[in-house]
């Protein structure tokens, strides 16, 4: 698929916090009275005009996130009132429609990536999106019936460029480097820390657990949510922090911050594309796929990346002044969704027996 | 002694609603695991898991109970001005947000920490090792829940009955026999009820475990119960884990619930004049208590610092932290006064239980009965209580966004319970004893003697178990993972999305607030609740 120049930044995902809620911020200083208002009533259900339910993590929805600026622009023209309801990770989006079952009220379950796609569609609980996304750009061709991609970004090593001058350039090169350490996290409970795993299987296949091996001593912790990682590495508790290639942009664009950088590794980066998708048993299936096709429009695609840090799928997007440079196809490792969901068991075990 | 039956009834009422809440939570995933098959495989290390964390919270136990003891010794011995808030200070590192007070252990022993930076500056070196590893989960538990046990322990030697040390000071005992004669028998009657909290704590210890543990080899046994509702969603798998880590917590539970309280050991405050100890066993008391100063006091003082950055006062102005400010107070308000209720129905049952028990009828099992649901529910794993009370939720048929706050309210009572109830506990056993025969004489019904006589007799002990449920509520926010309610946020849920979203600096800010609020808390509540003539209890 011609690609391009893709814009983007980081990506969210990793946002979540798997034991907090999420949820927008509102600004009315009466919040709290209507919370406790809420204890002892229902609130005030949708009138006249139809509610777009859309599921999703809680960052989506945050108020610097996409979220608001996508609910406003849809707005404006749906004759609809769109509603993001923010759970701590996509993943449990996805468990609490799987919950609700045919009862769900969600349209939509936005922000699962490519990881679980399979697991997602084997629900059953999706519908074709129907869309035409022949205009959409993206680092891999894209041809589901079910899920819609809306944003994309590489996995990759970030570090400080006063600290570590000369970064290692592959994953061998890193075993090689004494005493170089980095802060990765567990795939067991968190999103990249799974990208991980896929990324060195899908540059390494049968001799992943070598490279484990060879990484086990230089890994500080394995934490159980990016943003802890993320935190212990600007507290400078490690050289290296597995993030995005987009994390160094959002240092650079919103801080000025010109310090951080992320590692080319030559054996390729692991993509991670986010994906949206309908749910068969929304009541409003057209007006659902009318806001996927809005989300993938120029308008929508320019939200993201200052906002999701993340590259946008439609071409016409420009990026901002500063932004990474998406790497090329040929630089993008991406292993496909059935083959991941058929191993990511054994690949996880793999991993966890080479570091212990 | 019937009686005494109408408190007990109430107490076995109420731990039998929470053991049904406990089993509803369990069964309502196994009932949503026949439409969720899974692969019903169980994770390939769960062995080594449960080895790990079953080591790791033994030992941060062991540490914080040890720990705890030398400084209640210490603090009983050493009378200085502040003494108080000095321990409510030091509470805070129970009831912050865990991950905070680990980036404050990190902040002030990681590699690029206060510690280290002070070396290098100094020596040209760093200290051996990391704060990462066993030994780094092991040190944060301590300070997240040692100055509680000193707290405990600081009250009950400060509640030593006035003959004892009157007997004590006339047999001129020196420090060691003094501990071991008077001290230790007072202390150890409250070991298991706070060996068991603590232990539960650091069982189900999920960020710090993670955050400090240095790699898979050290990961709790709770990365197994992620895994089965994130892989393969698999919620009869969950519970099943769930159900093995509650029958292994049993093992803590048990005696924690089964063991009489020693209020015997409790007296009024000793009006004699302070007697402290010394020669060497005061050079040891007052270095533990500078010592545990630096230990407990630094990472706090890191976090507070973390706060000193540009935008802060942005961050603290923002409506976003005004309503999560709000919504926070109002939770930790209501799950207090929850946890305070329903732990004055426990501890009151107690208390009659131990009367009966001192007619010589056996009561263990009515003490077990009662205490045991309390304890076990602090075995849950978060996870499972996030699934179990949105599935439960929705057969309320109500709007999950409608009753998160609820639930939010009522899981962190449930949290708070058995602390409260182990706070509230002792002093309501004495008192019982001694009213329960004023009662009779004076024919006052069981409600007129609890508002009249026993309510305003604890007062202080009321405020201190409000303050710690407060706070435990103020600094958690644990099970509405699923409910994702629109218009709904408190202070550590804003600090996560910041520190999710790059924004470090906000998230610090947000700590720093809610440490201070915390410690305010700490350091208001006892006063309002135990009224000014008692602010020193």
């Amino acid at each position: 698929m011609a690609r391009e120049k893709p814009p983007g930044l980081i990506n969210w995902k990793s946002v979540k916090f798997y034991c907090l809620t999420g949820s927008k911020l509102s600004v009315s200083p009466l919040r709290p009275f209507l919370l406790a208002a809420l204890l002892l009533a229902t609130p005030a259900t949708a009138q006249d005009q139809p509610n777009l339910t859309i599921y999703t993590y809680d960052a989506f929805a945050a108020d610097w996130g996409p979220g608001p600026l996508l609910k406003s622009g849809f707005e404006a023209s749906c004759g609809c009132t769109v509603t993001f309801v923010a759970v701590n990770s996509s993943i449990a989006a996805l468990r609490r429609v799987q919950l609700e079952g045919e009862a769900t009220k969600a349209d939509i379950v936005l922000g699962l990536d490519t990881s679980f796609a399979a697991g997602a569609r084997a629900t059953g609980l999706f519908a074709v999106h129907g869309l035409d996304l022949s205009g959409l750009a993206l680092p891999v061709d894209w041809a589901d019936p079910d899920f819609v991609p809306f944003d994309y970004g590489w996995f990759a090593f970030v570090y400080n460029r006063e600290t570590l001058p000369s970064p290692p350039a592959s994953f061998e090169a890193l075993a090689g480097v004494d005493g170089l350490k980095i802060i990765i996290e567990d795939p067991r409970a968190d999103t990249p820390g799974l990208g991980l795993v896929l990324w060195v299987k899908a540059a390494y296949g049968e001799h992943a657990a070598e490279i484990w091996t060879a990484l086990a001593p230089h890994i500080v912790t394995v934490t159980q949510s990016w943003s802890a990682a993320y935190s212990l590495f600007l507290a400078g508790e490690a050289d290296m922090v597995l993030s995005y290639t987009t994390s160094p942009s959002y240092h650079l664009i919103a801080e000025g911050d010109r310090r951080f950088a992320a590692a080319r590794f030559r054996e390729g980066h692991y993509l991670q594309v986010e994906i949206a998708a309908v749910l068969a048993s929304s009541p409003h299936p057209d007006l659902a796929r009318k806001f996927l096709a809005y989300l993938v429009s120029p308008e929508g695609q320019a939200t993201i990346p200052t906002t999701n840090w993340m590259f946008p799928v439609n071409p016409k997007v420009t990026l901002p002044q500063g932004f990474a440079t998406p790497l090329t196809p040929e630089a993008t490792l991406l292993i496909d969704p059935t083959t991941v969901e058929a191993n990511q068991r054994a690949w996880i075990g793999e991993m966890l027996d080479a570091i212990q | 002694m019937s009686r005494y039956w109408g408190r007990i009834a109430a107490g076995l009422v109420l731990a039998a609603l929470i053991a049904s809440l406990i089993a509803a939570l369990l069964l309502s995933l196994g009932v949503a695991s026949a439409r969720f098959p899974g692969t019903g495989a169980p994770a390939r290390d769960v062995g080594h898991l449960f080895r790990t964390t079953l080591l790791q919270a033994s030992l941060s136990t062991l540490v914080s109970i040890v720990s705890g003891i030398a400084i209640a010794w210490a603090l009983d011995r050493v009378a200085f001005p502040g003494r108080n808030a000095f321990v409510a200070v030091l509470s805070t590192g129970l009831v912050l947000p865990a991950l905070v007070v680990a980036f404050g252990v990190v902040a002030v022993w990681g590699r690029a920490g206060w510690i280290n930076d002070g070396l290098l500056a100094l020596t040209g070196a760093r200290l051996p090792g990391t704060i990462f590893g066993l030994h780094g989960i092991v040190f944060c538990h301590l300070i997240l829940n040692g100055a509680l046990a000193a707290r405990v322990c600081y009250n009950r030697l400060a509640a030593m009955p006035a003959r004892k040390l009157k007997l004590g000071r006339s047999l001129a005992l020196g420090p060691l026999d003094r501990f071991l004669a008077l001290d230790w028998p007072a202390i150890r009657a409250a070991i298991p009820s706070l060996a068991a909290v603590i232990f539960l704590f650091c069982f189900t210890s999920f960020a710090v475990v993670l955050t400090l543990g240095g790699g898979p080899s050290n990961a709790t046994f709770e990365v197994a119960i992620y895994e089965s509702v994130r892989l393969d969603f698999d919620p009869g798998l969950a519970a099943r884990l769930a159900l093995i880590q509650l029958a292994i917590c049993f093992v803590v539970i048990v005696p924690a619930a089964g063991w009489p309280l020693g209020a015997a050991l409790i007296g009024r405050p000793p009006t004699l004049p302070h007697w402290p100890d010394h020669g060497p066993a005061r050079a040891l008391q007052i270095a533990t208590i500078m010592l545990a100063a630096l230990i407990f006091g630094l990472p706090m003082l890191a976090v507070l610092a973390g706060a000193i950055a540009p935008g802060a006062l942005a961050t603290l102005a923002s409506p976003a932290f005004a309503t999560a400010l709000a919504t926070s107070l109002i939770v930790a308000t209501c799950s207090a006064a929850l946890a305070i209720a329903l732990a004055l129905v426990l501890a009151l049952a107690r208390a009659n239980v131990a009367l009966i028990a001192a007619t010589g009828v056996p009561a263990g099992w009515a003490r077990l009965l009662i205490g045991a649901p309390a304890f076990a529910y602090l075995a849950m794993p978060a996870l499972v209580l996030a699934l179990g009370f949105f599935l439960l939720a929705r057969l309320t048929g109500a709007a999950p966004d409608a009753v998160a706050p609820a639930i939010l309210v009522l899981a962190n009572a449930l949290l708070a319970l058995p602390l409260a109830a182990a706070i509230l506990g002792p002093p309501l056993e004495r008192l019982s004893a001694s009213t329960a025969r004023l009662q009779r004489s004076l024919a006052l019904s069981g409600w007129r003697r609890l508002l009249d006589i026993e309510l305003p007799l604890i007062r202080p002990d009321l405020g201190y178990a409000a303050a710690v449920a407060f706070c435990l509520s103020l600094g958690d926010l644990g099970v509405i993972a699923l409910f994702g309610n629109a218009d709904f946020s408190t202070l550590p849920w804003l600090m996560y999305r910041a520190m999710g979203s790059y924004r470090s600096a906000d998230a610090a800010t947000v700590a720093a607030a809610l440490l201070v609020l915390t410690v305010f808390a700490l350091l208001l509540i006892p006063r309002l609740i135990a009224g000014p003539r008692h602010v020193d209890a």
